[in-house]
């Protein structure tokens, strides 16, 4: 019982432990304690999506939970999906689909598709348009992101026939 | 903004989350999913002491079925109940209500009894309740309680739940072979809604309906079970007669207000053409 709690969780991949405040959002401490800048603070009540993150493998806002509700748990940040030399096949996707503009959205986004193709799930038009609702875009470039993960989504698809 | 300082705890049973509760004298809040408290929090509508985190807490996310009802944990989260063949085939107007609720990583958190806690009164987890007539169990310091959905209800975010309790599961009617639908008018994709209507009903062979149940949300300050005009339509063919009958008298159950959401006026004009479209799509009707 503490206004401080110490806080032990992986974050893409890597095992961290920190004490932190008991009142941080999980957003802050993934971008303030552990300087992981691209999950974004948007509204900071749950409605614009962009601190999107997963939370083993689901995602979640992590401007609703408070860092130390992740204790033991693994989140997955939009820090894990590109390699050191080349995109991940999502980020390749919205690059070829022109699905961003000014980018403050495109993480939570990423990672929406990500959990999507983990699960296996291939979706389009309108059921994808509704899987993604959790996520604004104030660009309003809707069009072309749905673009890109529907072709993210068969692409995954078409890799776990093939592989 | 970001909430002001707390202490915060986990709790491994019902009952340490009491006893929490009881050392901070009423003045901490219990989280589960955190999906309304958090916002709250961030916005500082709400400065607890201290948040008791009951998500650790064993099978308090089960569901189960057995004698005649579906008994659900309260930290059953939107994503399990979607998921679930007991709630598709026994609950099912809980599972069509499920899709209005929040998107995608709200209901992979969000959870049934934090949103009864919370009482929106346009949520649809609520509506839900009153609808069925589900039974909310509570777990107190002096032992645990049952109420009715339409007694936990007082008002808007305001229920029966004293400061020192703490929902731990709800019970449902089994509604094996019932049909459900919702129905609601938003004025955005997957805003809070202006009018919900729920509506369920057991089909009998002879082409009449047992058990006919119809929910009014954000028409009052609290959901609304419209009693009156369920009544007049167990035993019916569910006629657009009949339909249009009681579409009328779910009025009486409205005293809808103004807000920034829409007038009373044209909540007063929305609720018996939401209502007639949720029935005749009961009866099998295309709108």
């Amino acid at each position: 019982m503490s206004a401080q709690v110490t806080l032990a969780l992986r974050v893409n991949g890597r095992a961290y432990e920190r004490v932190v405040e008991s009142r941080r959002l999980l957003v802050d401490f993934l971008r303030h304690e552990l300087q992981l800048h691209g999950t974004h603070v948007g509204c900071e009540q749950g409605v614009c999506g962009a601190c999107t993150v997963l939370l083993d493998g689901e995602p979640v806002k992590s401007c609703l939970m408070l860092a130390p509700q992740a204790q033991g748990r693994s989140i997955t940040t939009v820090e894990a999906l590109a390699g050191r030399d080349e995109l991940h096949p999502v980020q390749q996707a919205f690059r070829d689909a022109h699905a961003l503009q000014c980018g403050y959205c495109t993480p939570g986004f990423l990672l929406g598709a990500v959990a999507l193709a983990n699960r296996a799930v291939v979706l389009e038009g309108a059921a994808l348009r509704e899987e993604l609702a959790g996520n604004l875009c104030r660009c309003t470039g809707y069009q072309n992101i749905v673009e890109a993960v529907e072709r993210y989504l068969r692409q995954s698809a078409a890799g776990r026939r093939d592989g | 903004m970001k909430p002001a300082p707390l202490e915060y705890l986990t709790a491994a049973t019902a009952e340490e989350a009491v006893t929490a509760l009881a050392r901070f004298d009423g003045n901490a809040r219990l989280i589960a999913g955190g999906q309304s408290l958090v916002p709250l929090l961030n916005m500082r509508l709400l400065r607890p002491t201290a948040v008791i985190d009951i998500n650790g807490i064993p099978e308090l996310d089960r569901i189960a079925a057995a004698d005649g009802v579906v008994r659900v944990g309260a930290l059953a989260r939107y994503s399990t109940l979607e998921a679930s063949t007991v709630i598709r085939e026994q609950v099912p107007l809980l599972a069509k209500a499920v899709p209005f609720v929040g998107d995608r990583q709200i209901r992979n958190r969000g959870t049934l009894g934090g949103a009864l806690c919370h009482a929106d009164p346009a949520g649809e987890m609520p509506l839900c309740a009153v609808t069925l007539g589900a039974r909310l169990h509570i777990v107190g310091r002096a032992g645990r309680r049952e109420l009715d959905a339409e007694a936990f209800f007082e008002g808007p975010y305001t229920t029966a739940l004293e400061p020192i309790e703490m929902l731990e599961a709800v019970e449902f009617p089994d509604g094996s072979g019932t049909e459900a639908v919702v129905v609601e008018h938003a004025r955005r994709h997957g805003d809070f809604a202006v009018v919900s209507v729920a509506a369920t009903g057991l089909p009998a062979r002879d082409g009449s309906w047992r058990w006919v149940r119809i929910g009014l949300g954000a028409v009052a300050d609290r959901a609304r079970y419209a009693r009156r005009a369920s009544e007049t339509l167990t035993g019916t063919r569910l006629q657009r007669t009949d339909v249009e009958a009681a579409a009328a008298r779910c009025l009486e159950d409205a005293e809808p207000a103004s807000d920034v959401r829409a007038s009373a006026e044209y909540r007063r004009h929305l609720i018996p053409i939401l209502v007639e479209r949720a029935l005749n799509e009961l009866a099998g009707r295309p709108r």
